[in-house]
């Protein structure tokens, strides 16, 4: 990933529900929202759960582990601040929410479903995204290292 | 109950026409629609749209519907744009039944028409937040679905391969397709990945052009001049919790509205002769063949090998080439082929004793889905 002037990184232009989410990211916390009245954590945020209606709403910290549940290898380039080939995966949180992210640290090639992974937290201009990581790969990272 | 029917069809052609804007091609393919009805401009009461993604619902404070309606000198009785996406085409056309039904109106002109090949990046947009990731374009969403597909099932490139050949091969046979050269498996496999499984030969065309149909009550069907085609049954399901959803990217909504399509028509899976799928890329079709109930879950694949889904195959799929080859028509092409084909009017493409087509439309990413069963 890499940025321009000419072109600036297509950076999130958060919602009114997504606003907390990238807030958390900044501090370097993965926080998803969690209904007080049934439990149900999810992404995105929304006004009230969508398993009960209830507005009763909080943030709450998540492990920041995951699995690959799906994802795909972008070979064609949409933006010229997106280098490509790069993995834009469907991760699904060990909490059960969903997110869209990332996944670094590793070639294109060696990405599989089912893949455990954990967050990265990376800067992007004035943003910090929550990419993903294989977790073996990092581990074998820190023996090398 | 009053019943409605497809009295007319009519299309431009489609291909790059800079020249021409979205709104005249529009009155181009509702001129054809009339004709082909054997009707006068006076004689429609209704006006529902589907604009492409290149124009948009809305352009400043005006409507779709009202753009076109003021062009094409209408006070309807009914009208309306629908937000489908891909699913938009069925969409406006069951609402033209739905309307006739309800004696709102009696003679529903219905039409889709786009300019995207000669608007830049009309599909190419960031999607929402998730473009921070890179998630552009519809290519990678269905790309998430195809992957799983190849997980779960052992899906080989080879099978994505089969719906294009057949595509491009349906194609051929219409003379009006943009795209009615062959393909070989040769040159899928060495066709390059816009997002890894996709190549860019799993992607449909983009498309200048426009389609009409026109929905009259079944008792005016004795001035058309040609005979009526019916609607046996129409539905559809919708999955908008995307991401969260439990089955979504394994399953579409197809499958619950193929169910109770099929339930209100009377009618079972082994009674098709020929579908019209939504294709905007060669998974879908696979998708399609499983949650219609084709095939079982996962064997979709193995269903479209050697050449099966088409020309003269056991189940003959998009027989004018669909929005892989014959042009993005937005799923109204499709109506048409359906129509043409349970007429007797697809010449060279004919399926021999067509009587019952089935129609599809997919929509905004993967979460909209319509169906239409056709007949004599």
């Amino acid at each position: 990933m890499s940025d321009t002037n000419e072109h600036p990184f297509p950076l999130p232009v958060p919602g009114r529900y997504t606003q907390p989410f990238w807030d958390a990211c900044q501090r370097g916390v993965l926080e998803v929202p969690a209904c007080l009245d049934c439990g149900r954590m999810f992404l995105p945020g929304g006004p009230v759960c969508p398993a009960c209606w209830s507005s009763k709403l909080d943030l709450r910290p998540v492990s920041g582990n995951g699995e690959v549940f799906t994802f795909t290898v972008y070979r064609h380039s949409y933006h010229p601040a997106l280098k490509t080939p790069y993995v834009v995966a469907l991760i699904e949180l060990t909490e059960g929410p969903r997110l869209i992210s990332n996944i670094v640290g590793c070639a294109p090639e060696d990405v599989e479903i089912g893949m455990a992974v954990r967050v990265q937290f990376e800067r992007e201009g004035d943003f910090t995204l929550p990419r993903f990581v294989p977790i073996n790969h990092e581990h074998e990272e820190l023996r090398n290292g | 109950m009053r019943e409605a029917v497809i009295g007319g069809i009519g299309h431009t052609a489609f291909g790059r026409m800079p020249d021409r804007t979205a709104l005249d091609l529009e009155a181009e393919a509702a001129r054809r629609a009339i004709d082909d009805a054997g009707l006068k401009p006076g004689d429609i009461d209704g006006l529902l749209t589907a604009p492409g993604a290149a124009q948009g619902i809305i352009e400043g404070i005006t409507p779709h519907f009202f753009a076109l309606g003021q062009a094409l000198g209408m006070n309807p009785d009914y009208t309306g744009s629908e937000i489908l996406g891909g699913a938009a085409s069925i969409g406006i056309v069951q609402r033209a039944v739905m309307a006739i039904e309800a004696g709102l109106c009696s003679t529903c002109l219905c039409v889709f028409g786009d300019s995207a090949l000669s608007t830049p990046g009309s599909y190419s947009y960031g999607r929402g937040e998730e473009a921070a990731f890179g998630l552009f374009g519809a290519a990678g969403l269905h790309a998430l679905a195809a992957q799983r597909h190849m997980h779960r099932w052992g899906t080989k490139a080879e099978h994505f391969a089969e719906v294009a050949i057949a595509a491009r091969a349906h194609a051929a046979r219409a003379p009006h397709a943009q795209r009615p050269k062959p393909l070989s498996m040769e040159q899928y496999l060495e066709s390059g990945f816009i997002a890894e499984p996709i190549r860019r030969a799993d992607c449909c065309l983009v498309s200048d052009g426009a389609a009409a149909v026109l929905v009259v009550s079944k008792d005016h069907a004795a001035d058309l001049r040609h005979g009526p085609t019916r609607i046996l049954g129409h539905g559809q399901a919708h999955s908008l919790t995307t991401f969260s959803s439990e089955e979504h990217f394994d399953t579409l909504p197809a499958a619950r509205s193929g169910r109770a399509t099929f339930q209100r028509a009377g009618i079972t899976v082994d009674d098709i002769d020929l579908a019209l799928f939504y294709d905007c890329f060669t998974i879908v079709v696979l998708l399609q063949l499983e949650d219609y109930g084709f095939c079982p879950k996962g064997e979709a694949g193995a269903f479209v090998e050697g050449g099966r889904i088409g020309p003269g195959g056991d189940l003959p799929v998009n027989t004018s080439g669909g929005l892989l080859a014959e042009g993005y028509g937005g799923g109204m092409l499709h109506i048409i082929e359906a129509v043409r084909q349970l007429r007797g009017e697809a010449g060279e493409r004919q399926v021999a004793d067509a009587e019952v087509a089935l129609v599809s439309g997919h929509g905004l990413g993967m979460n909209t889905h319509t169906t239409m069963i056709l007949g004599r």
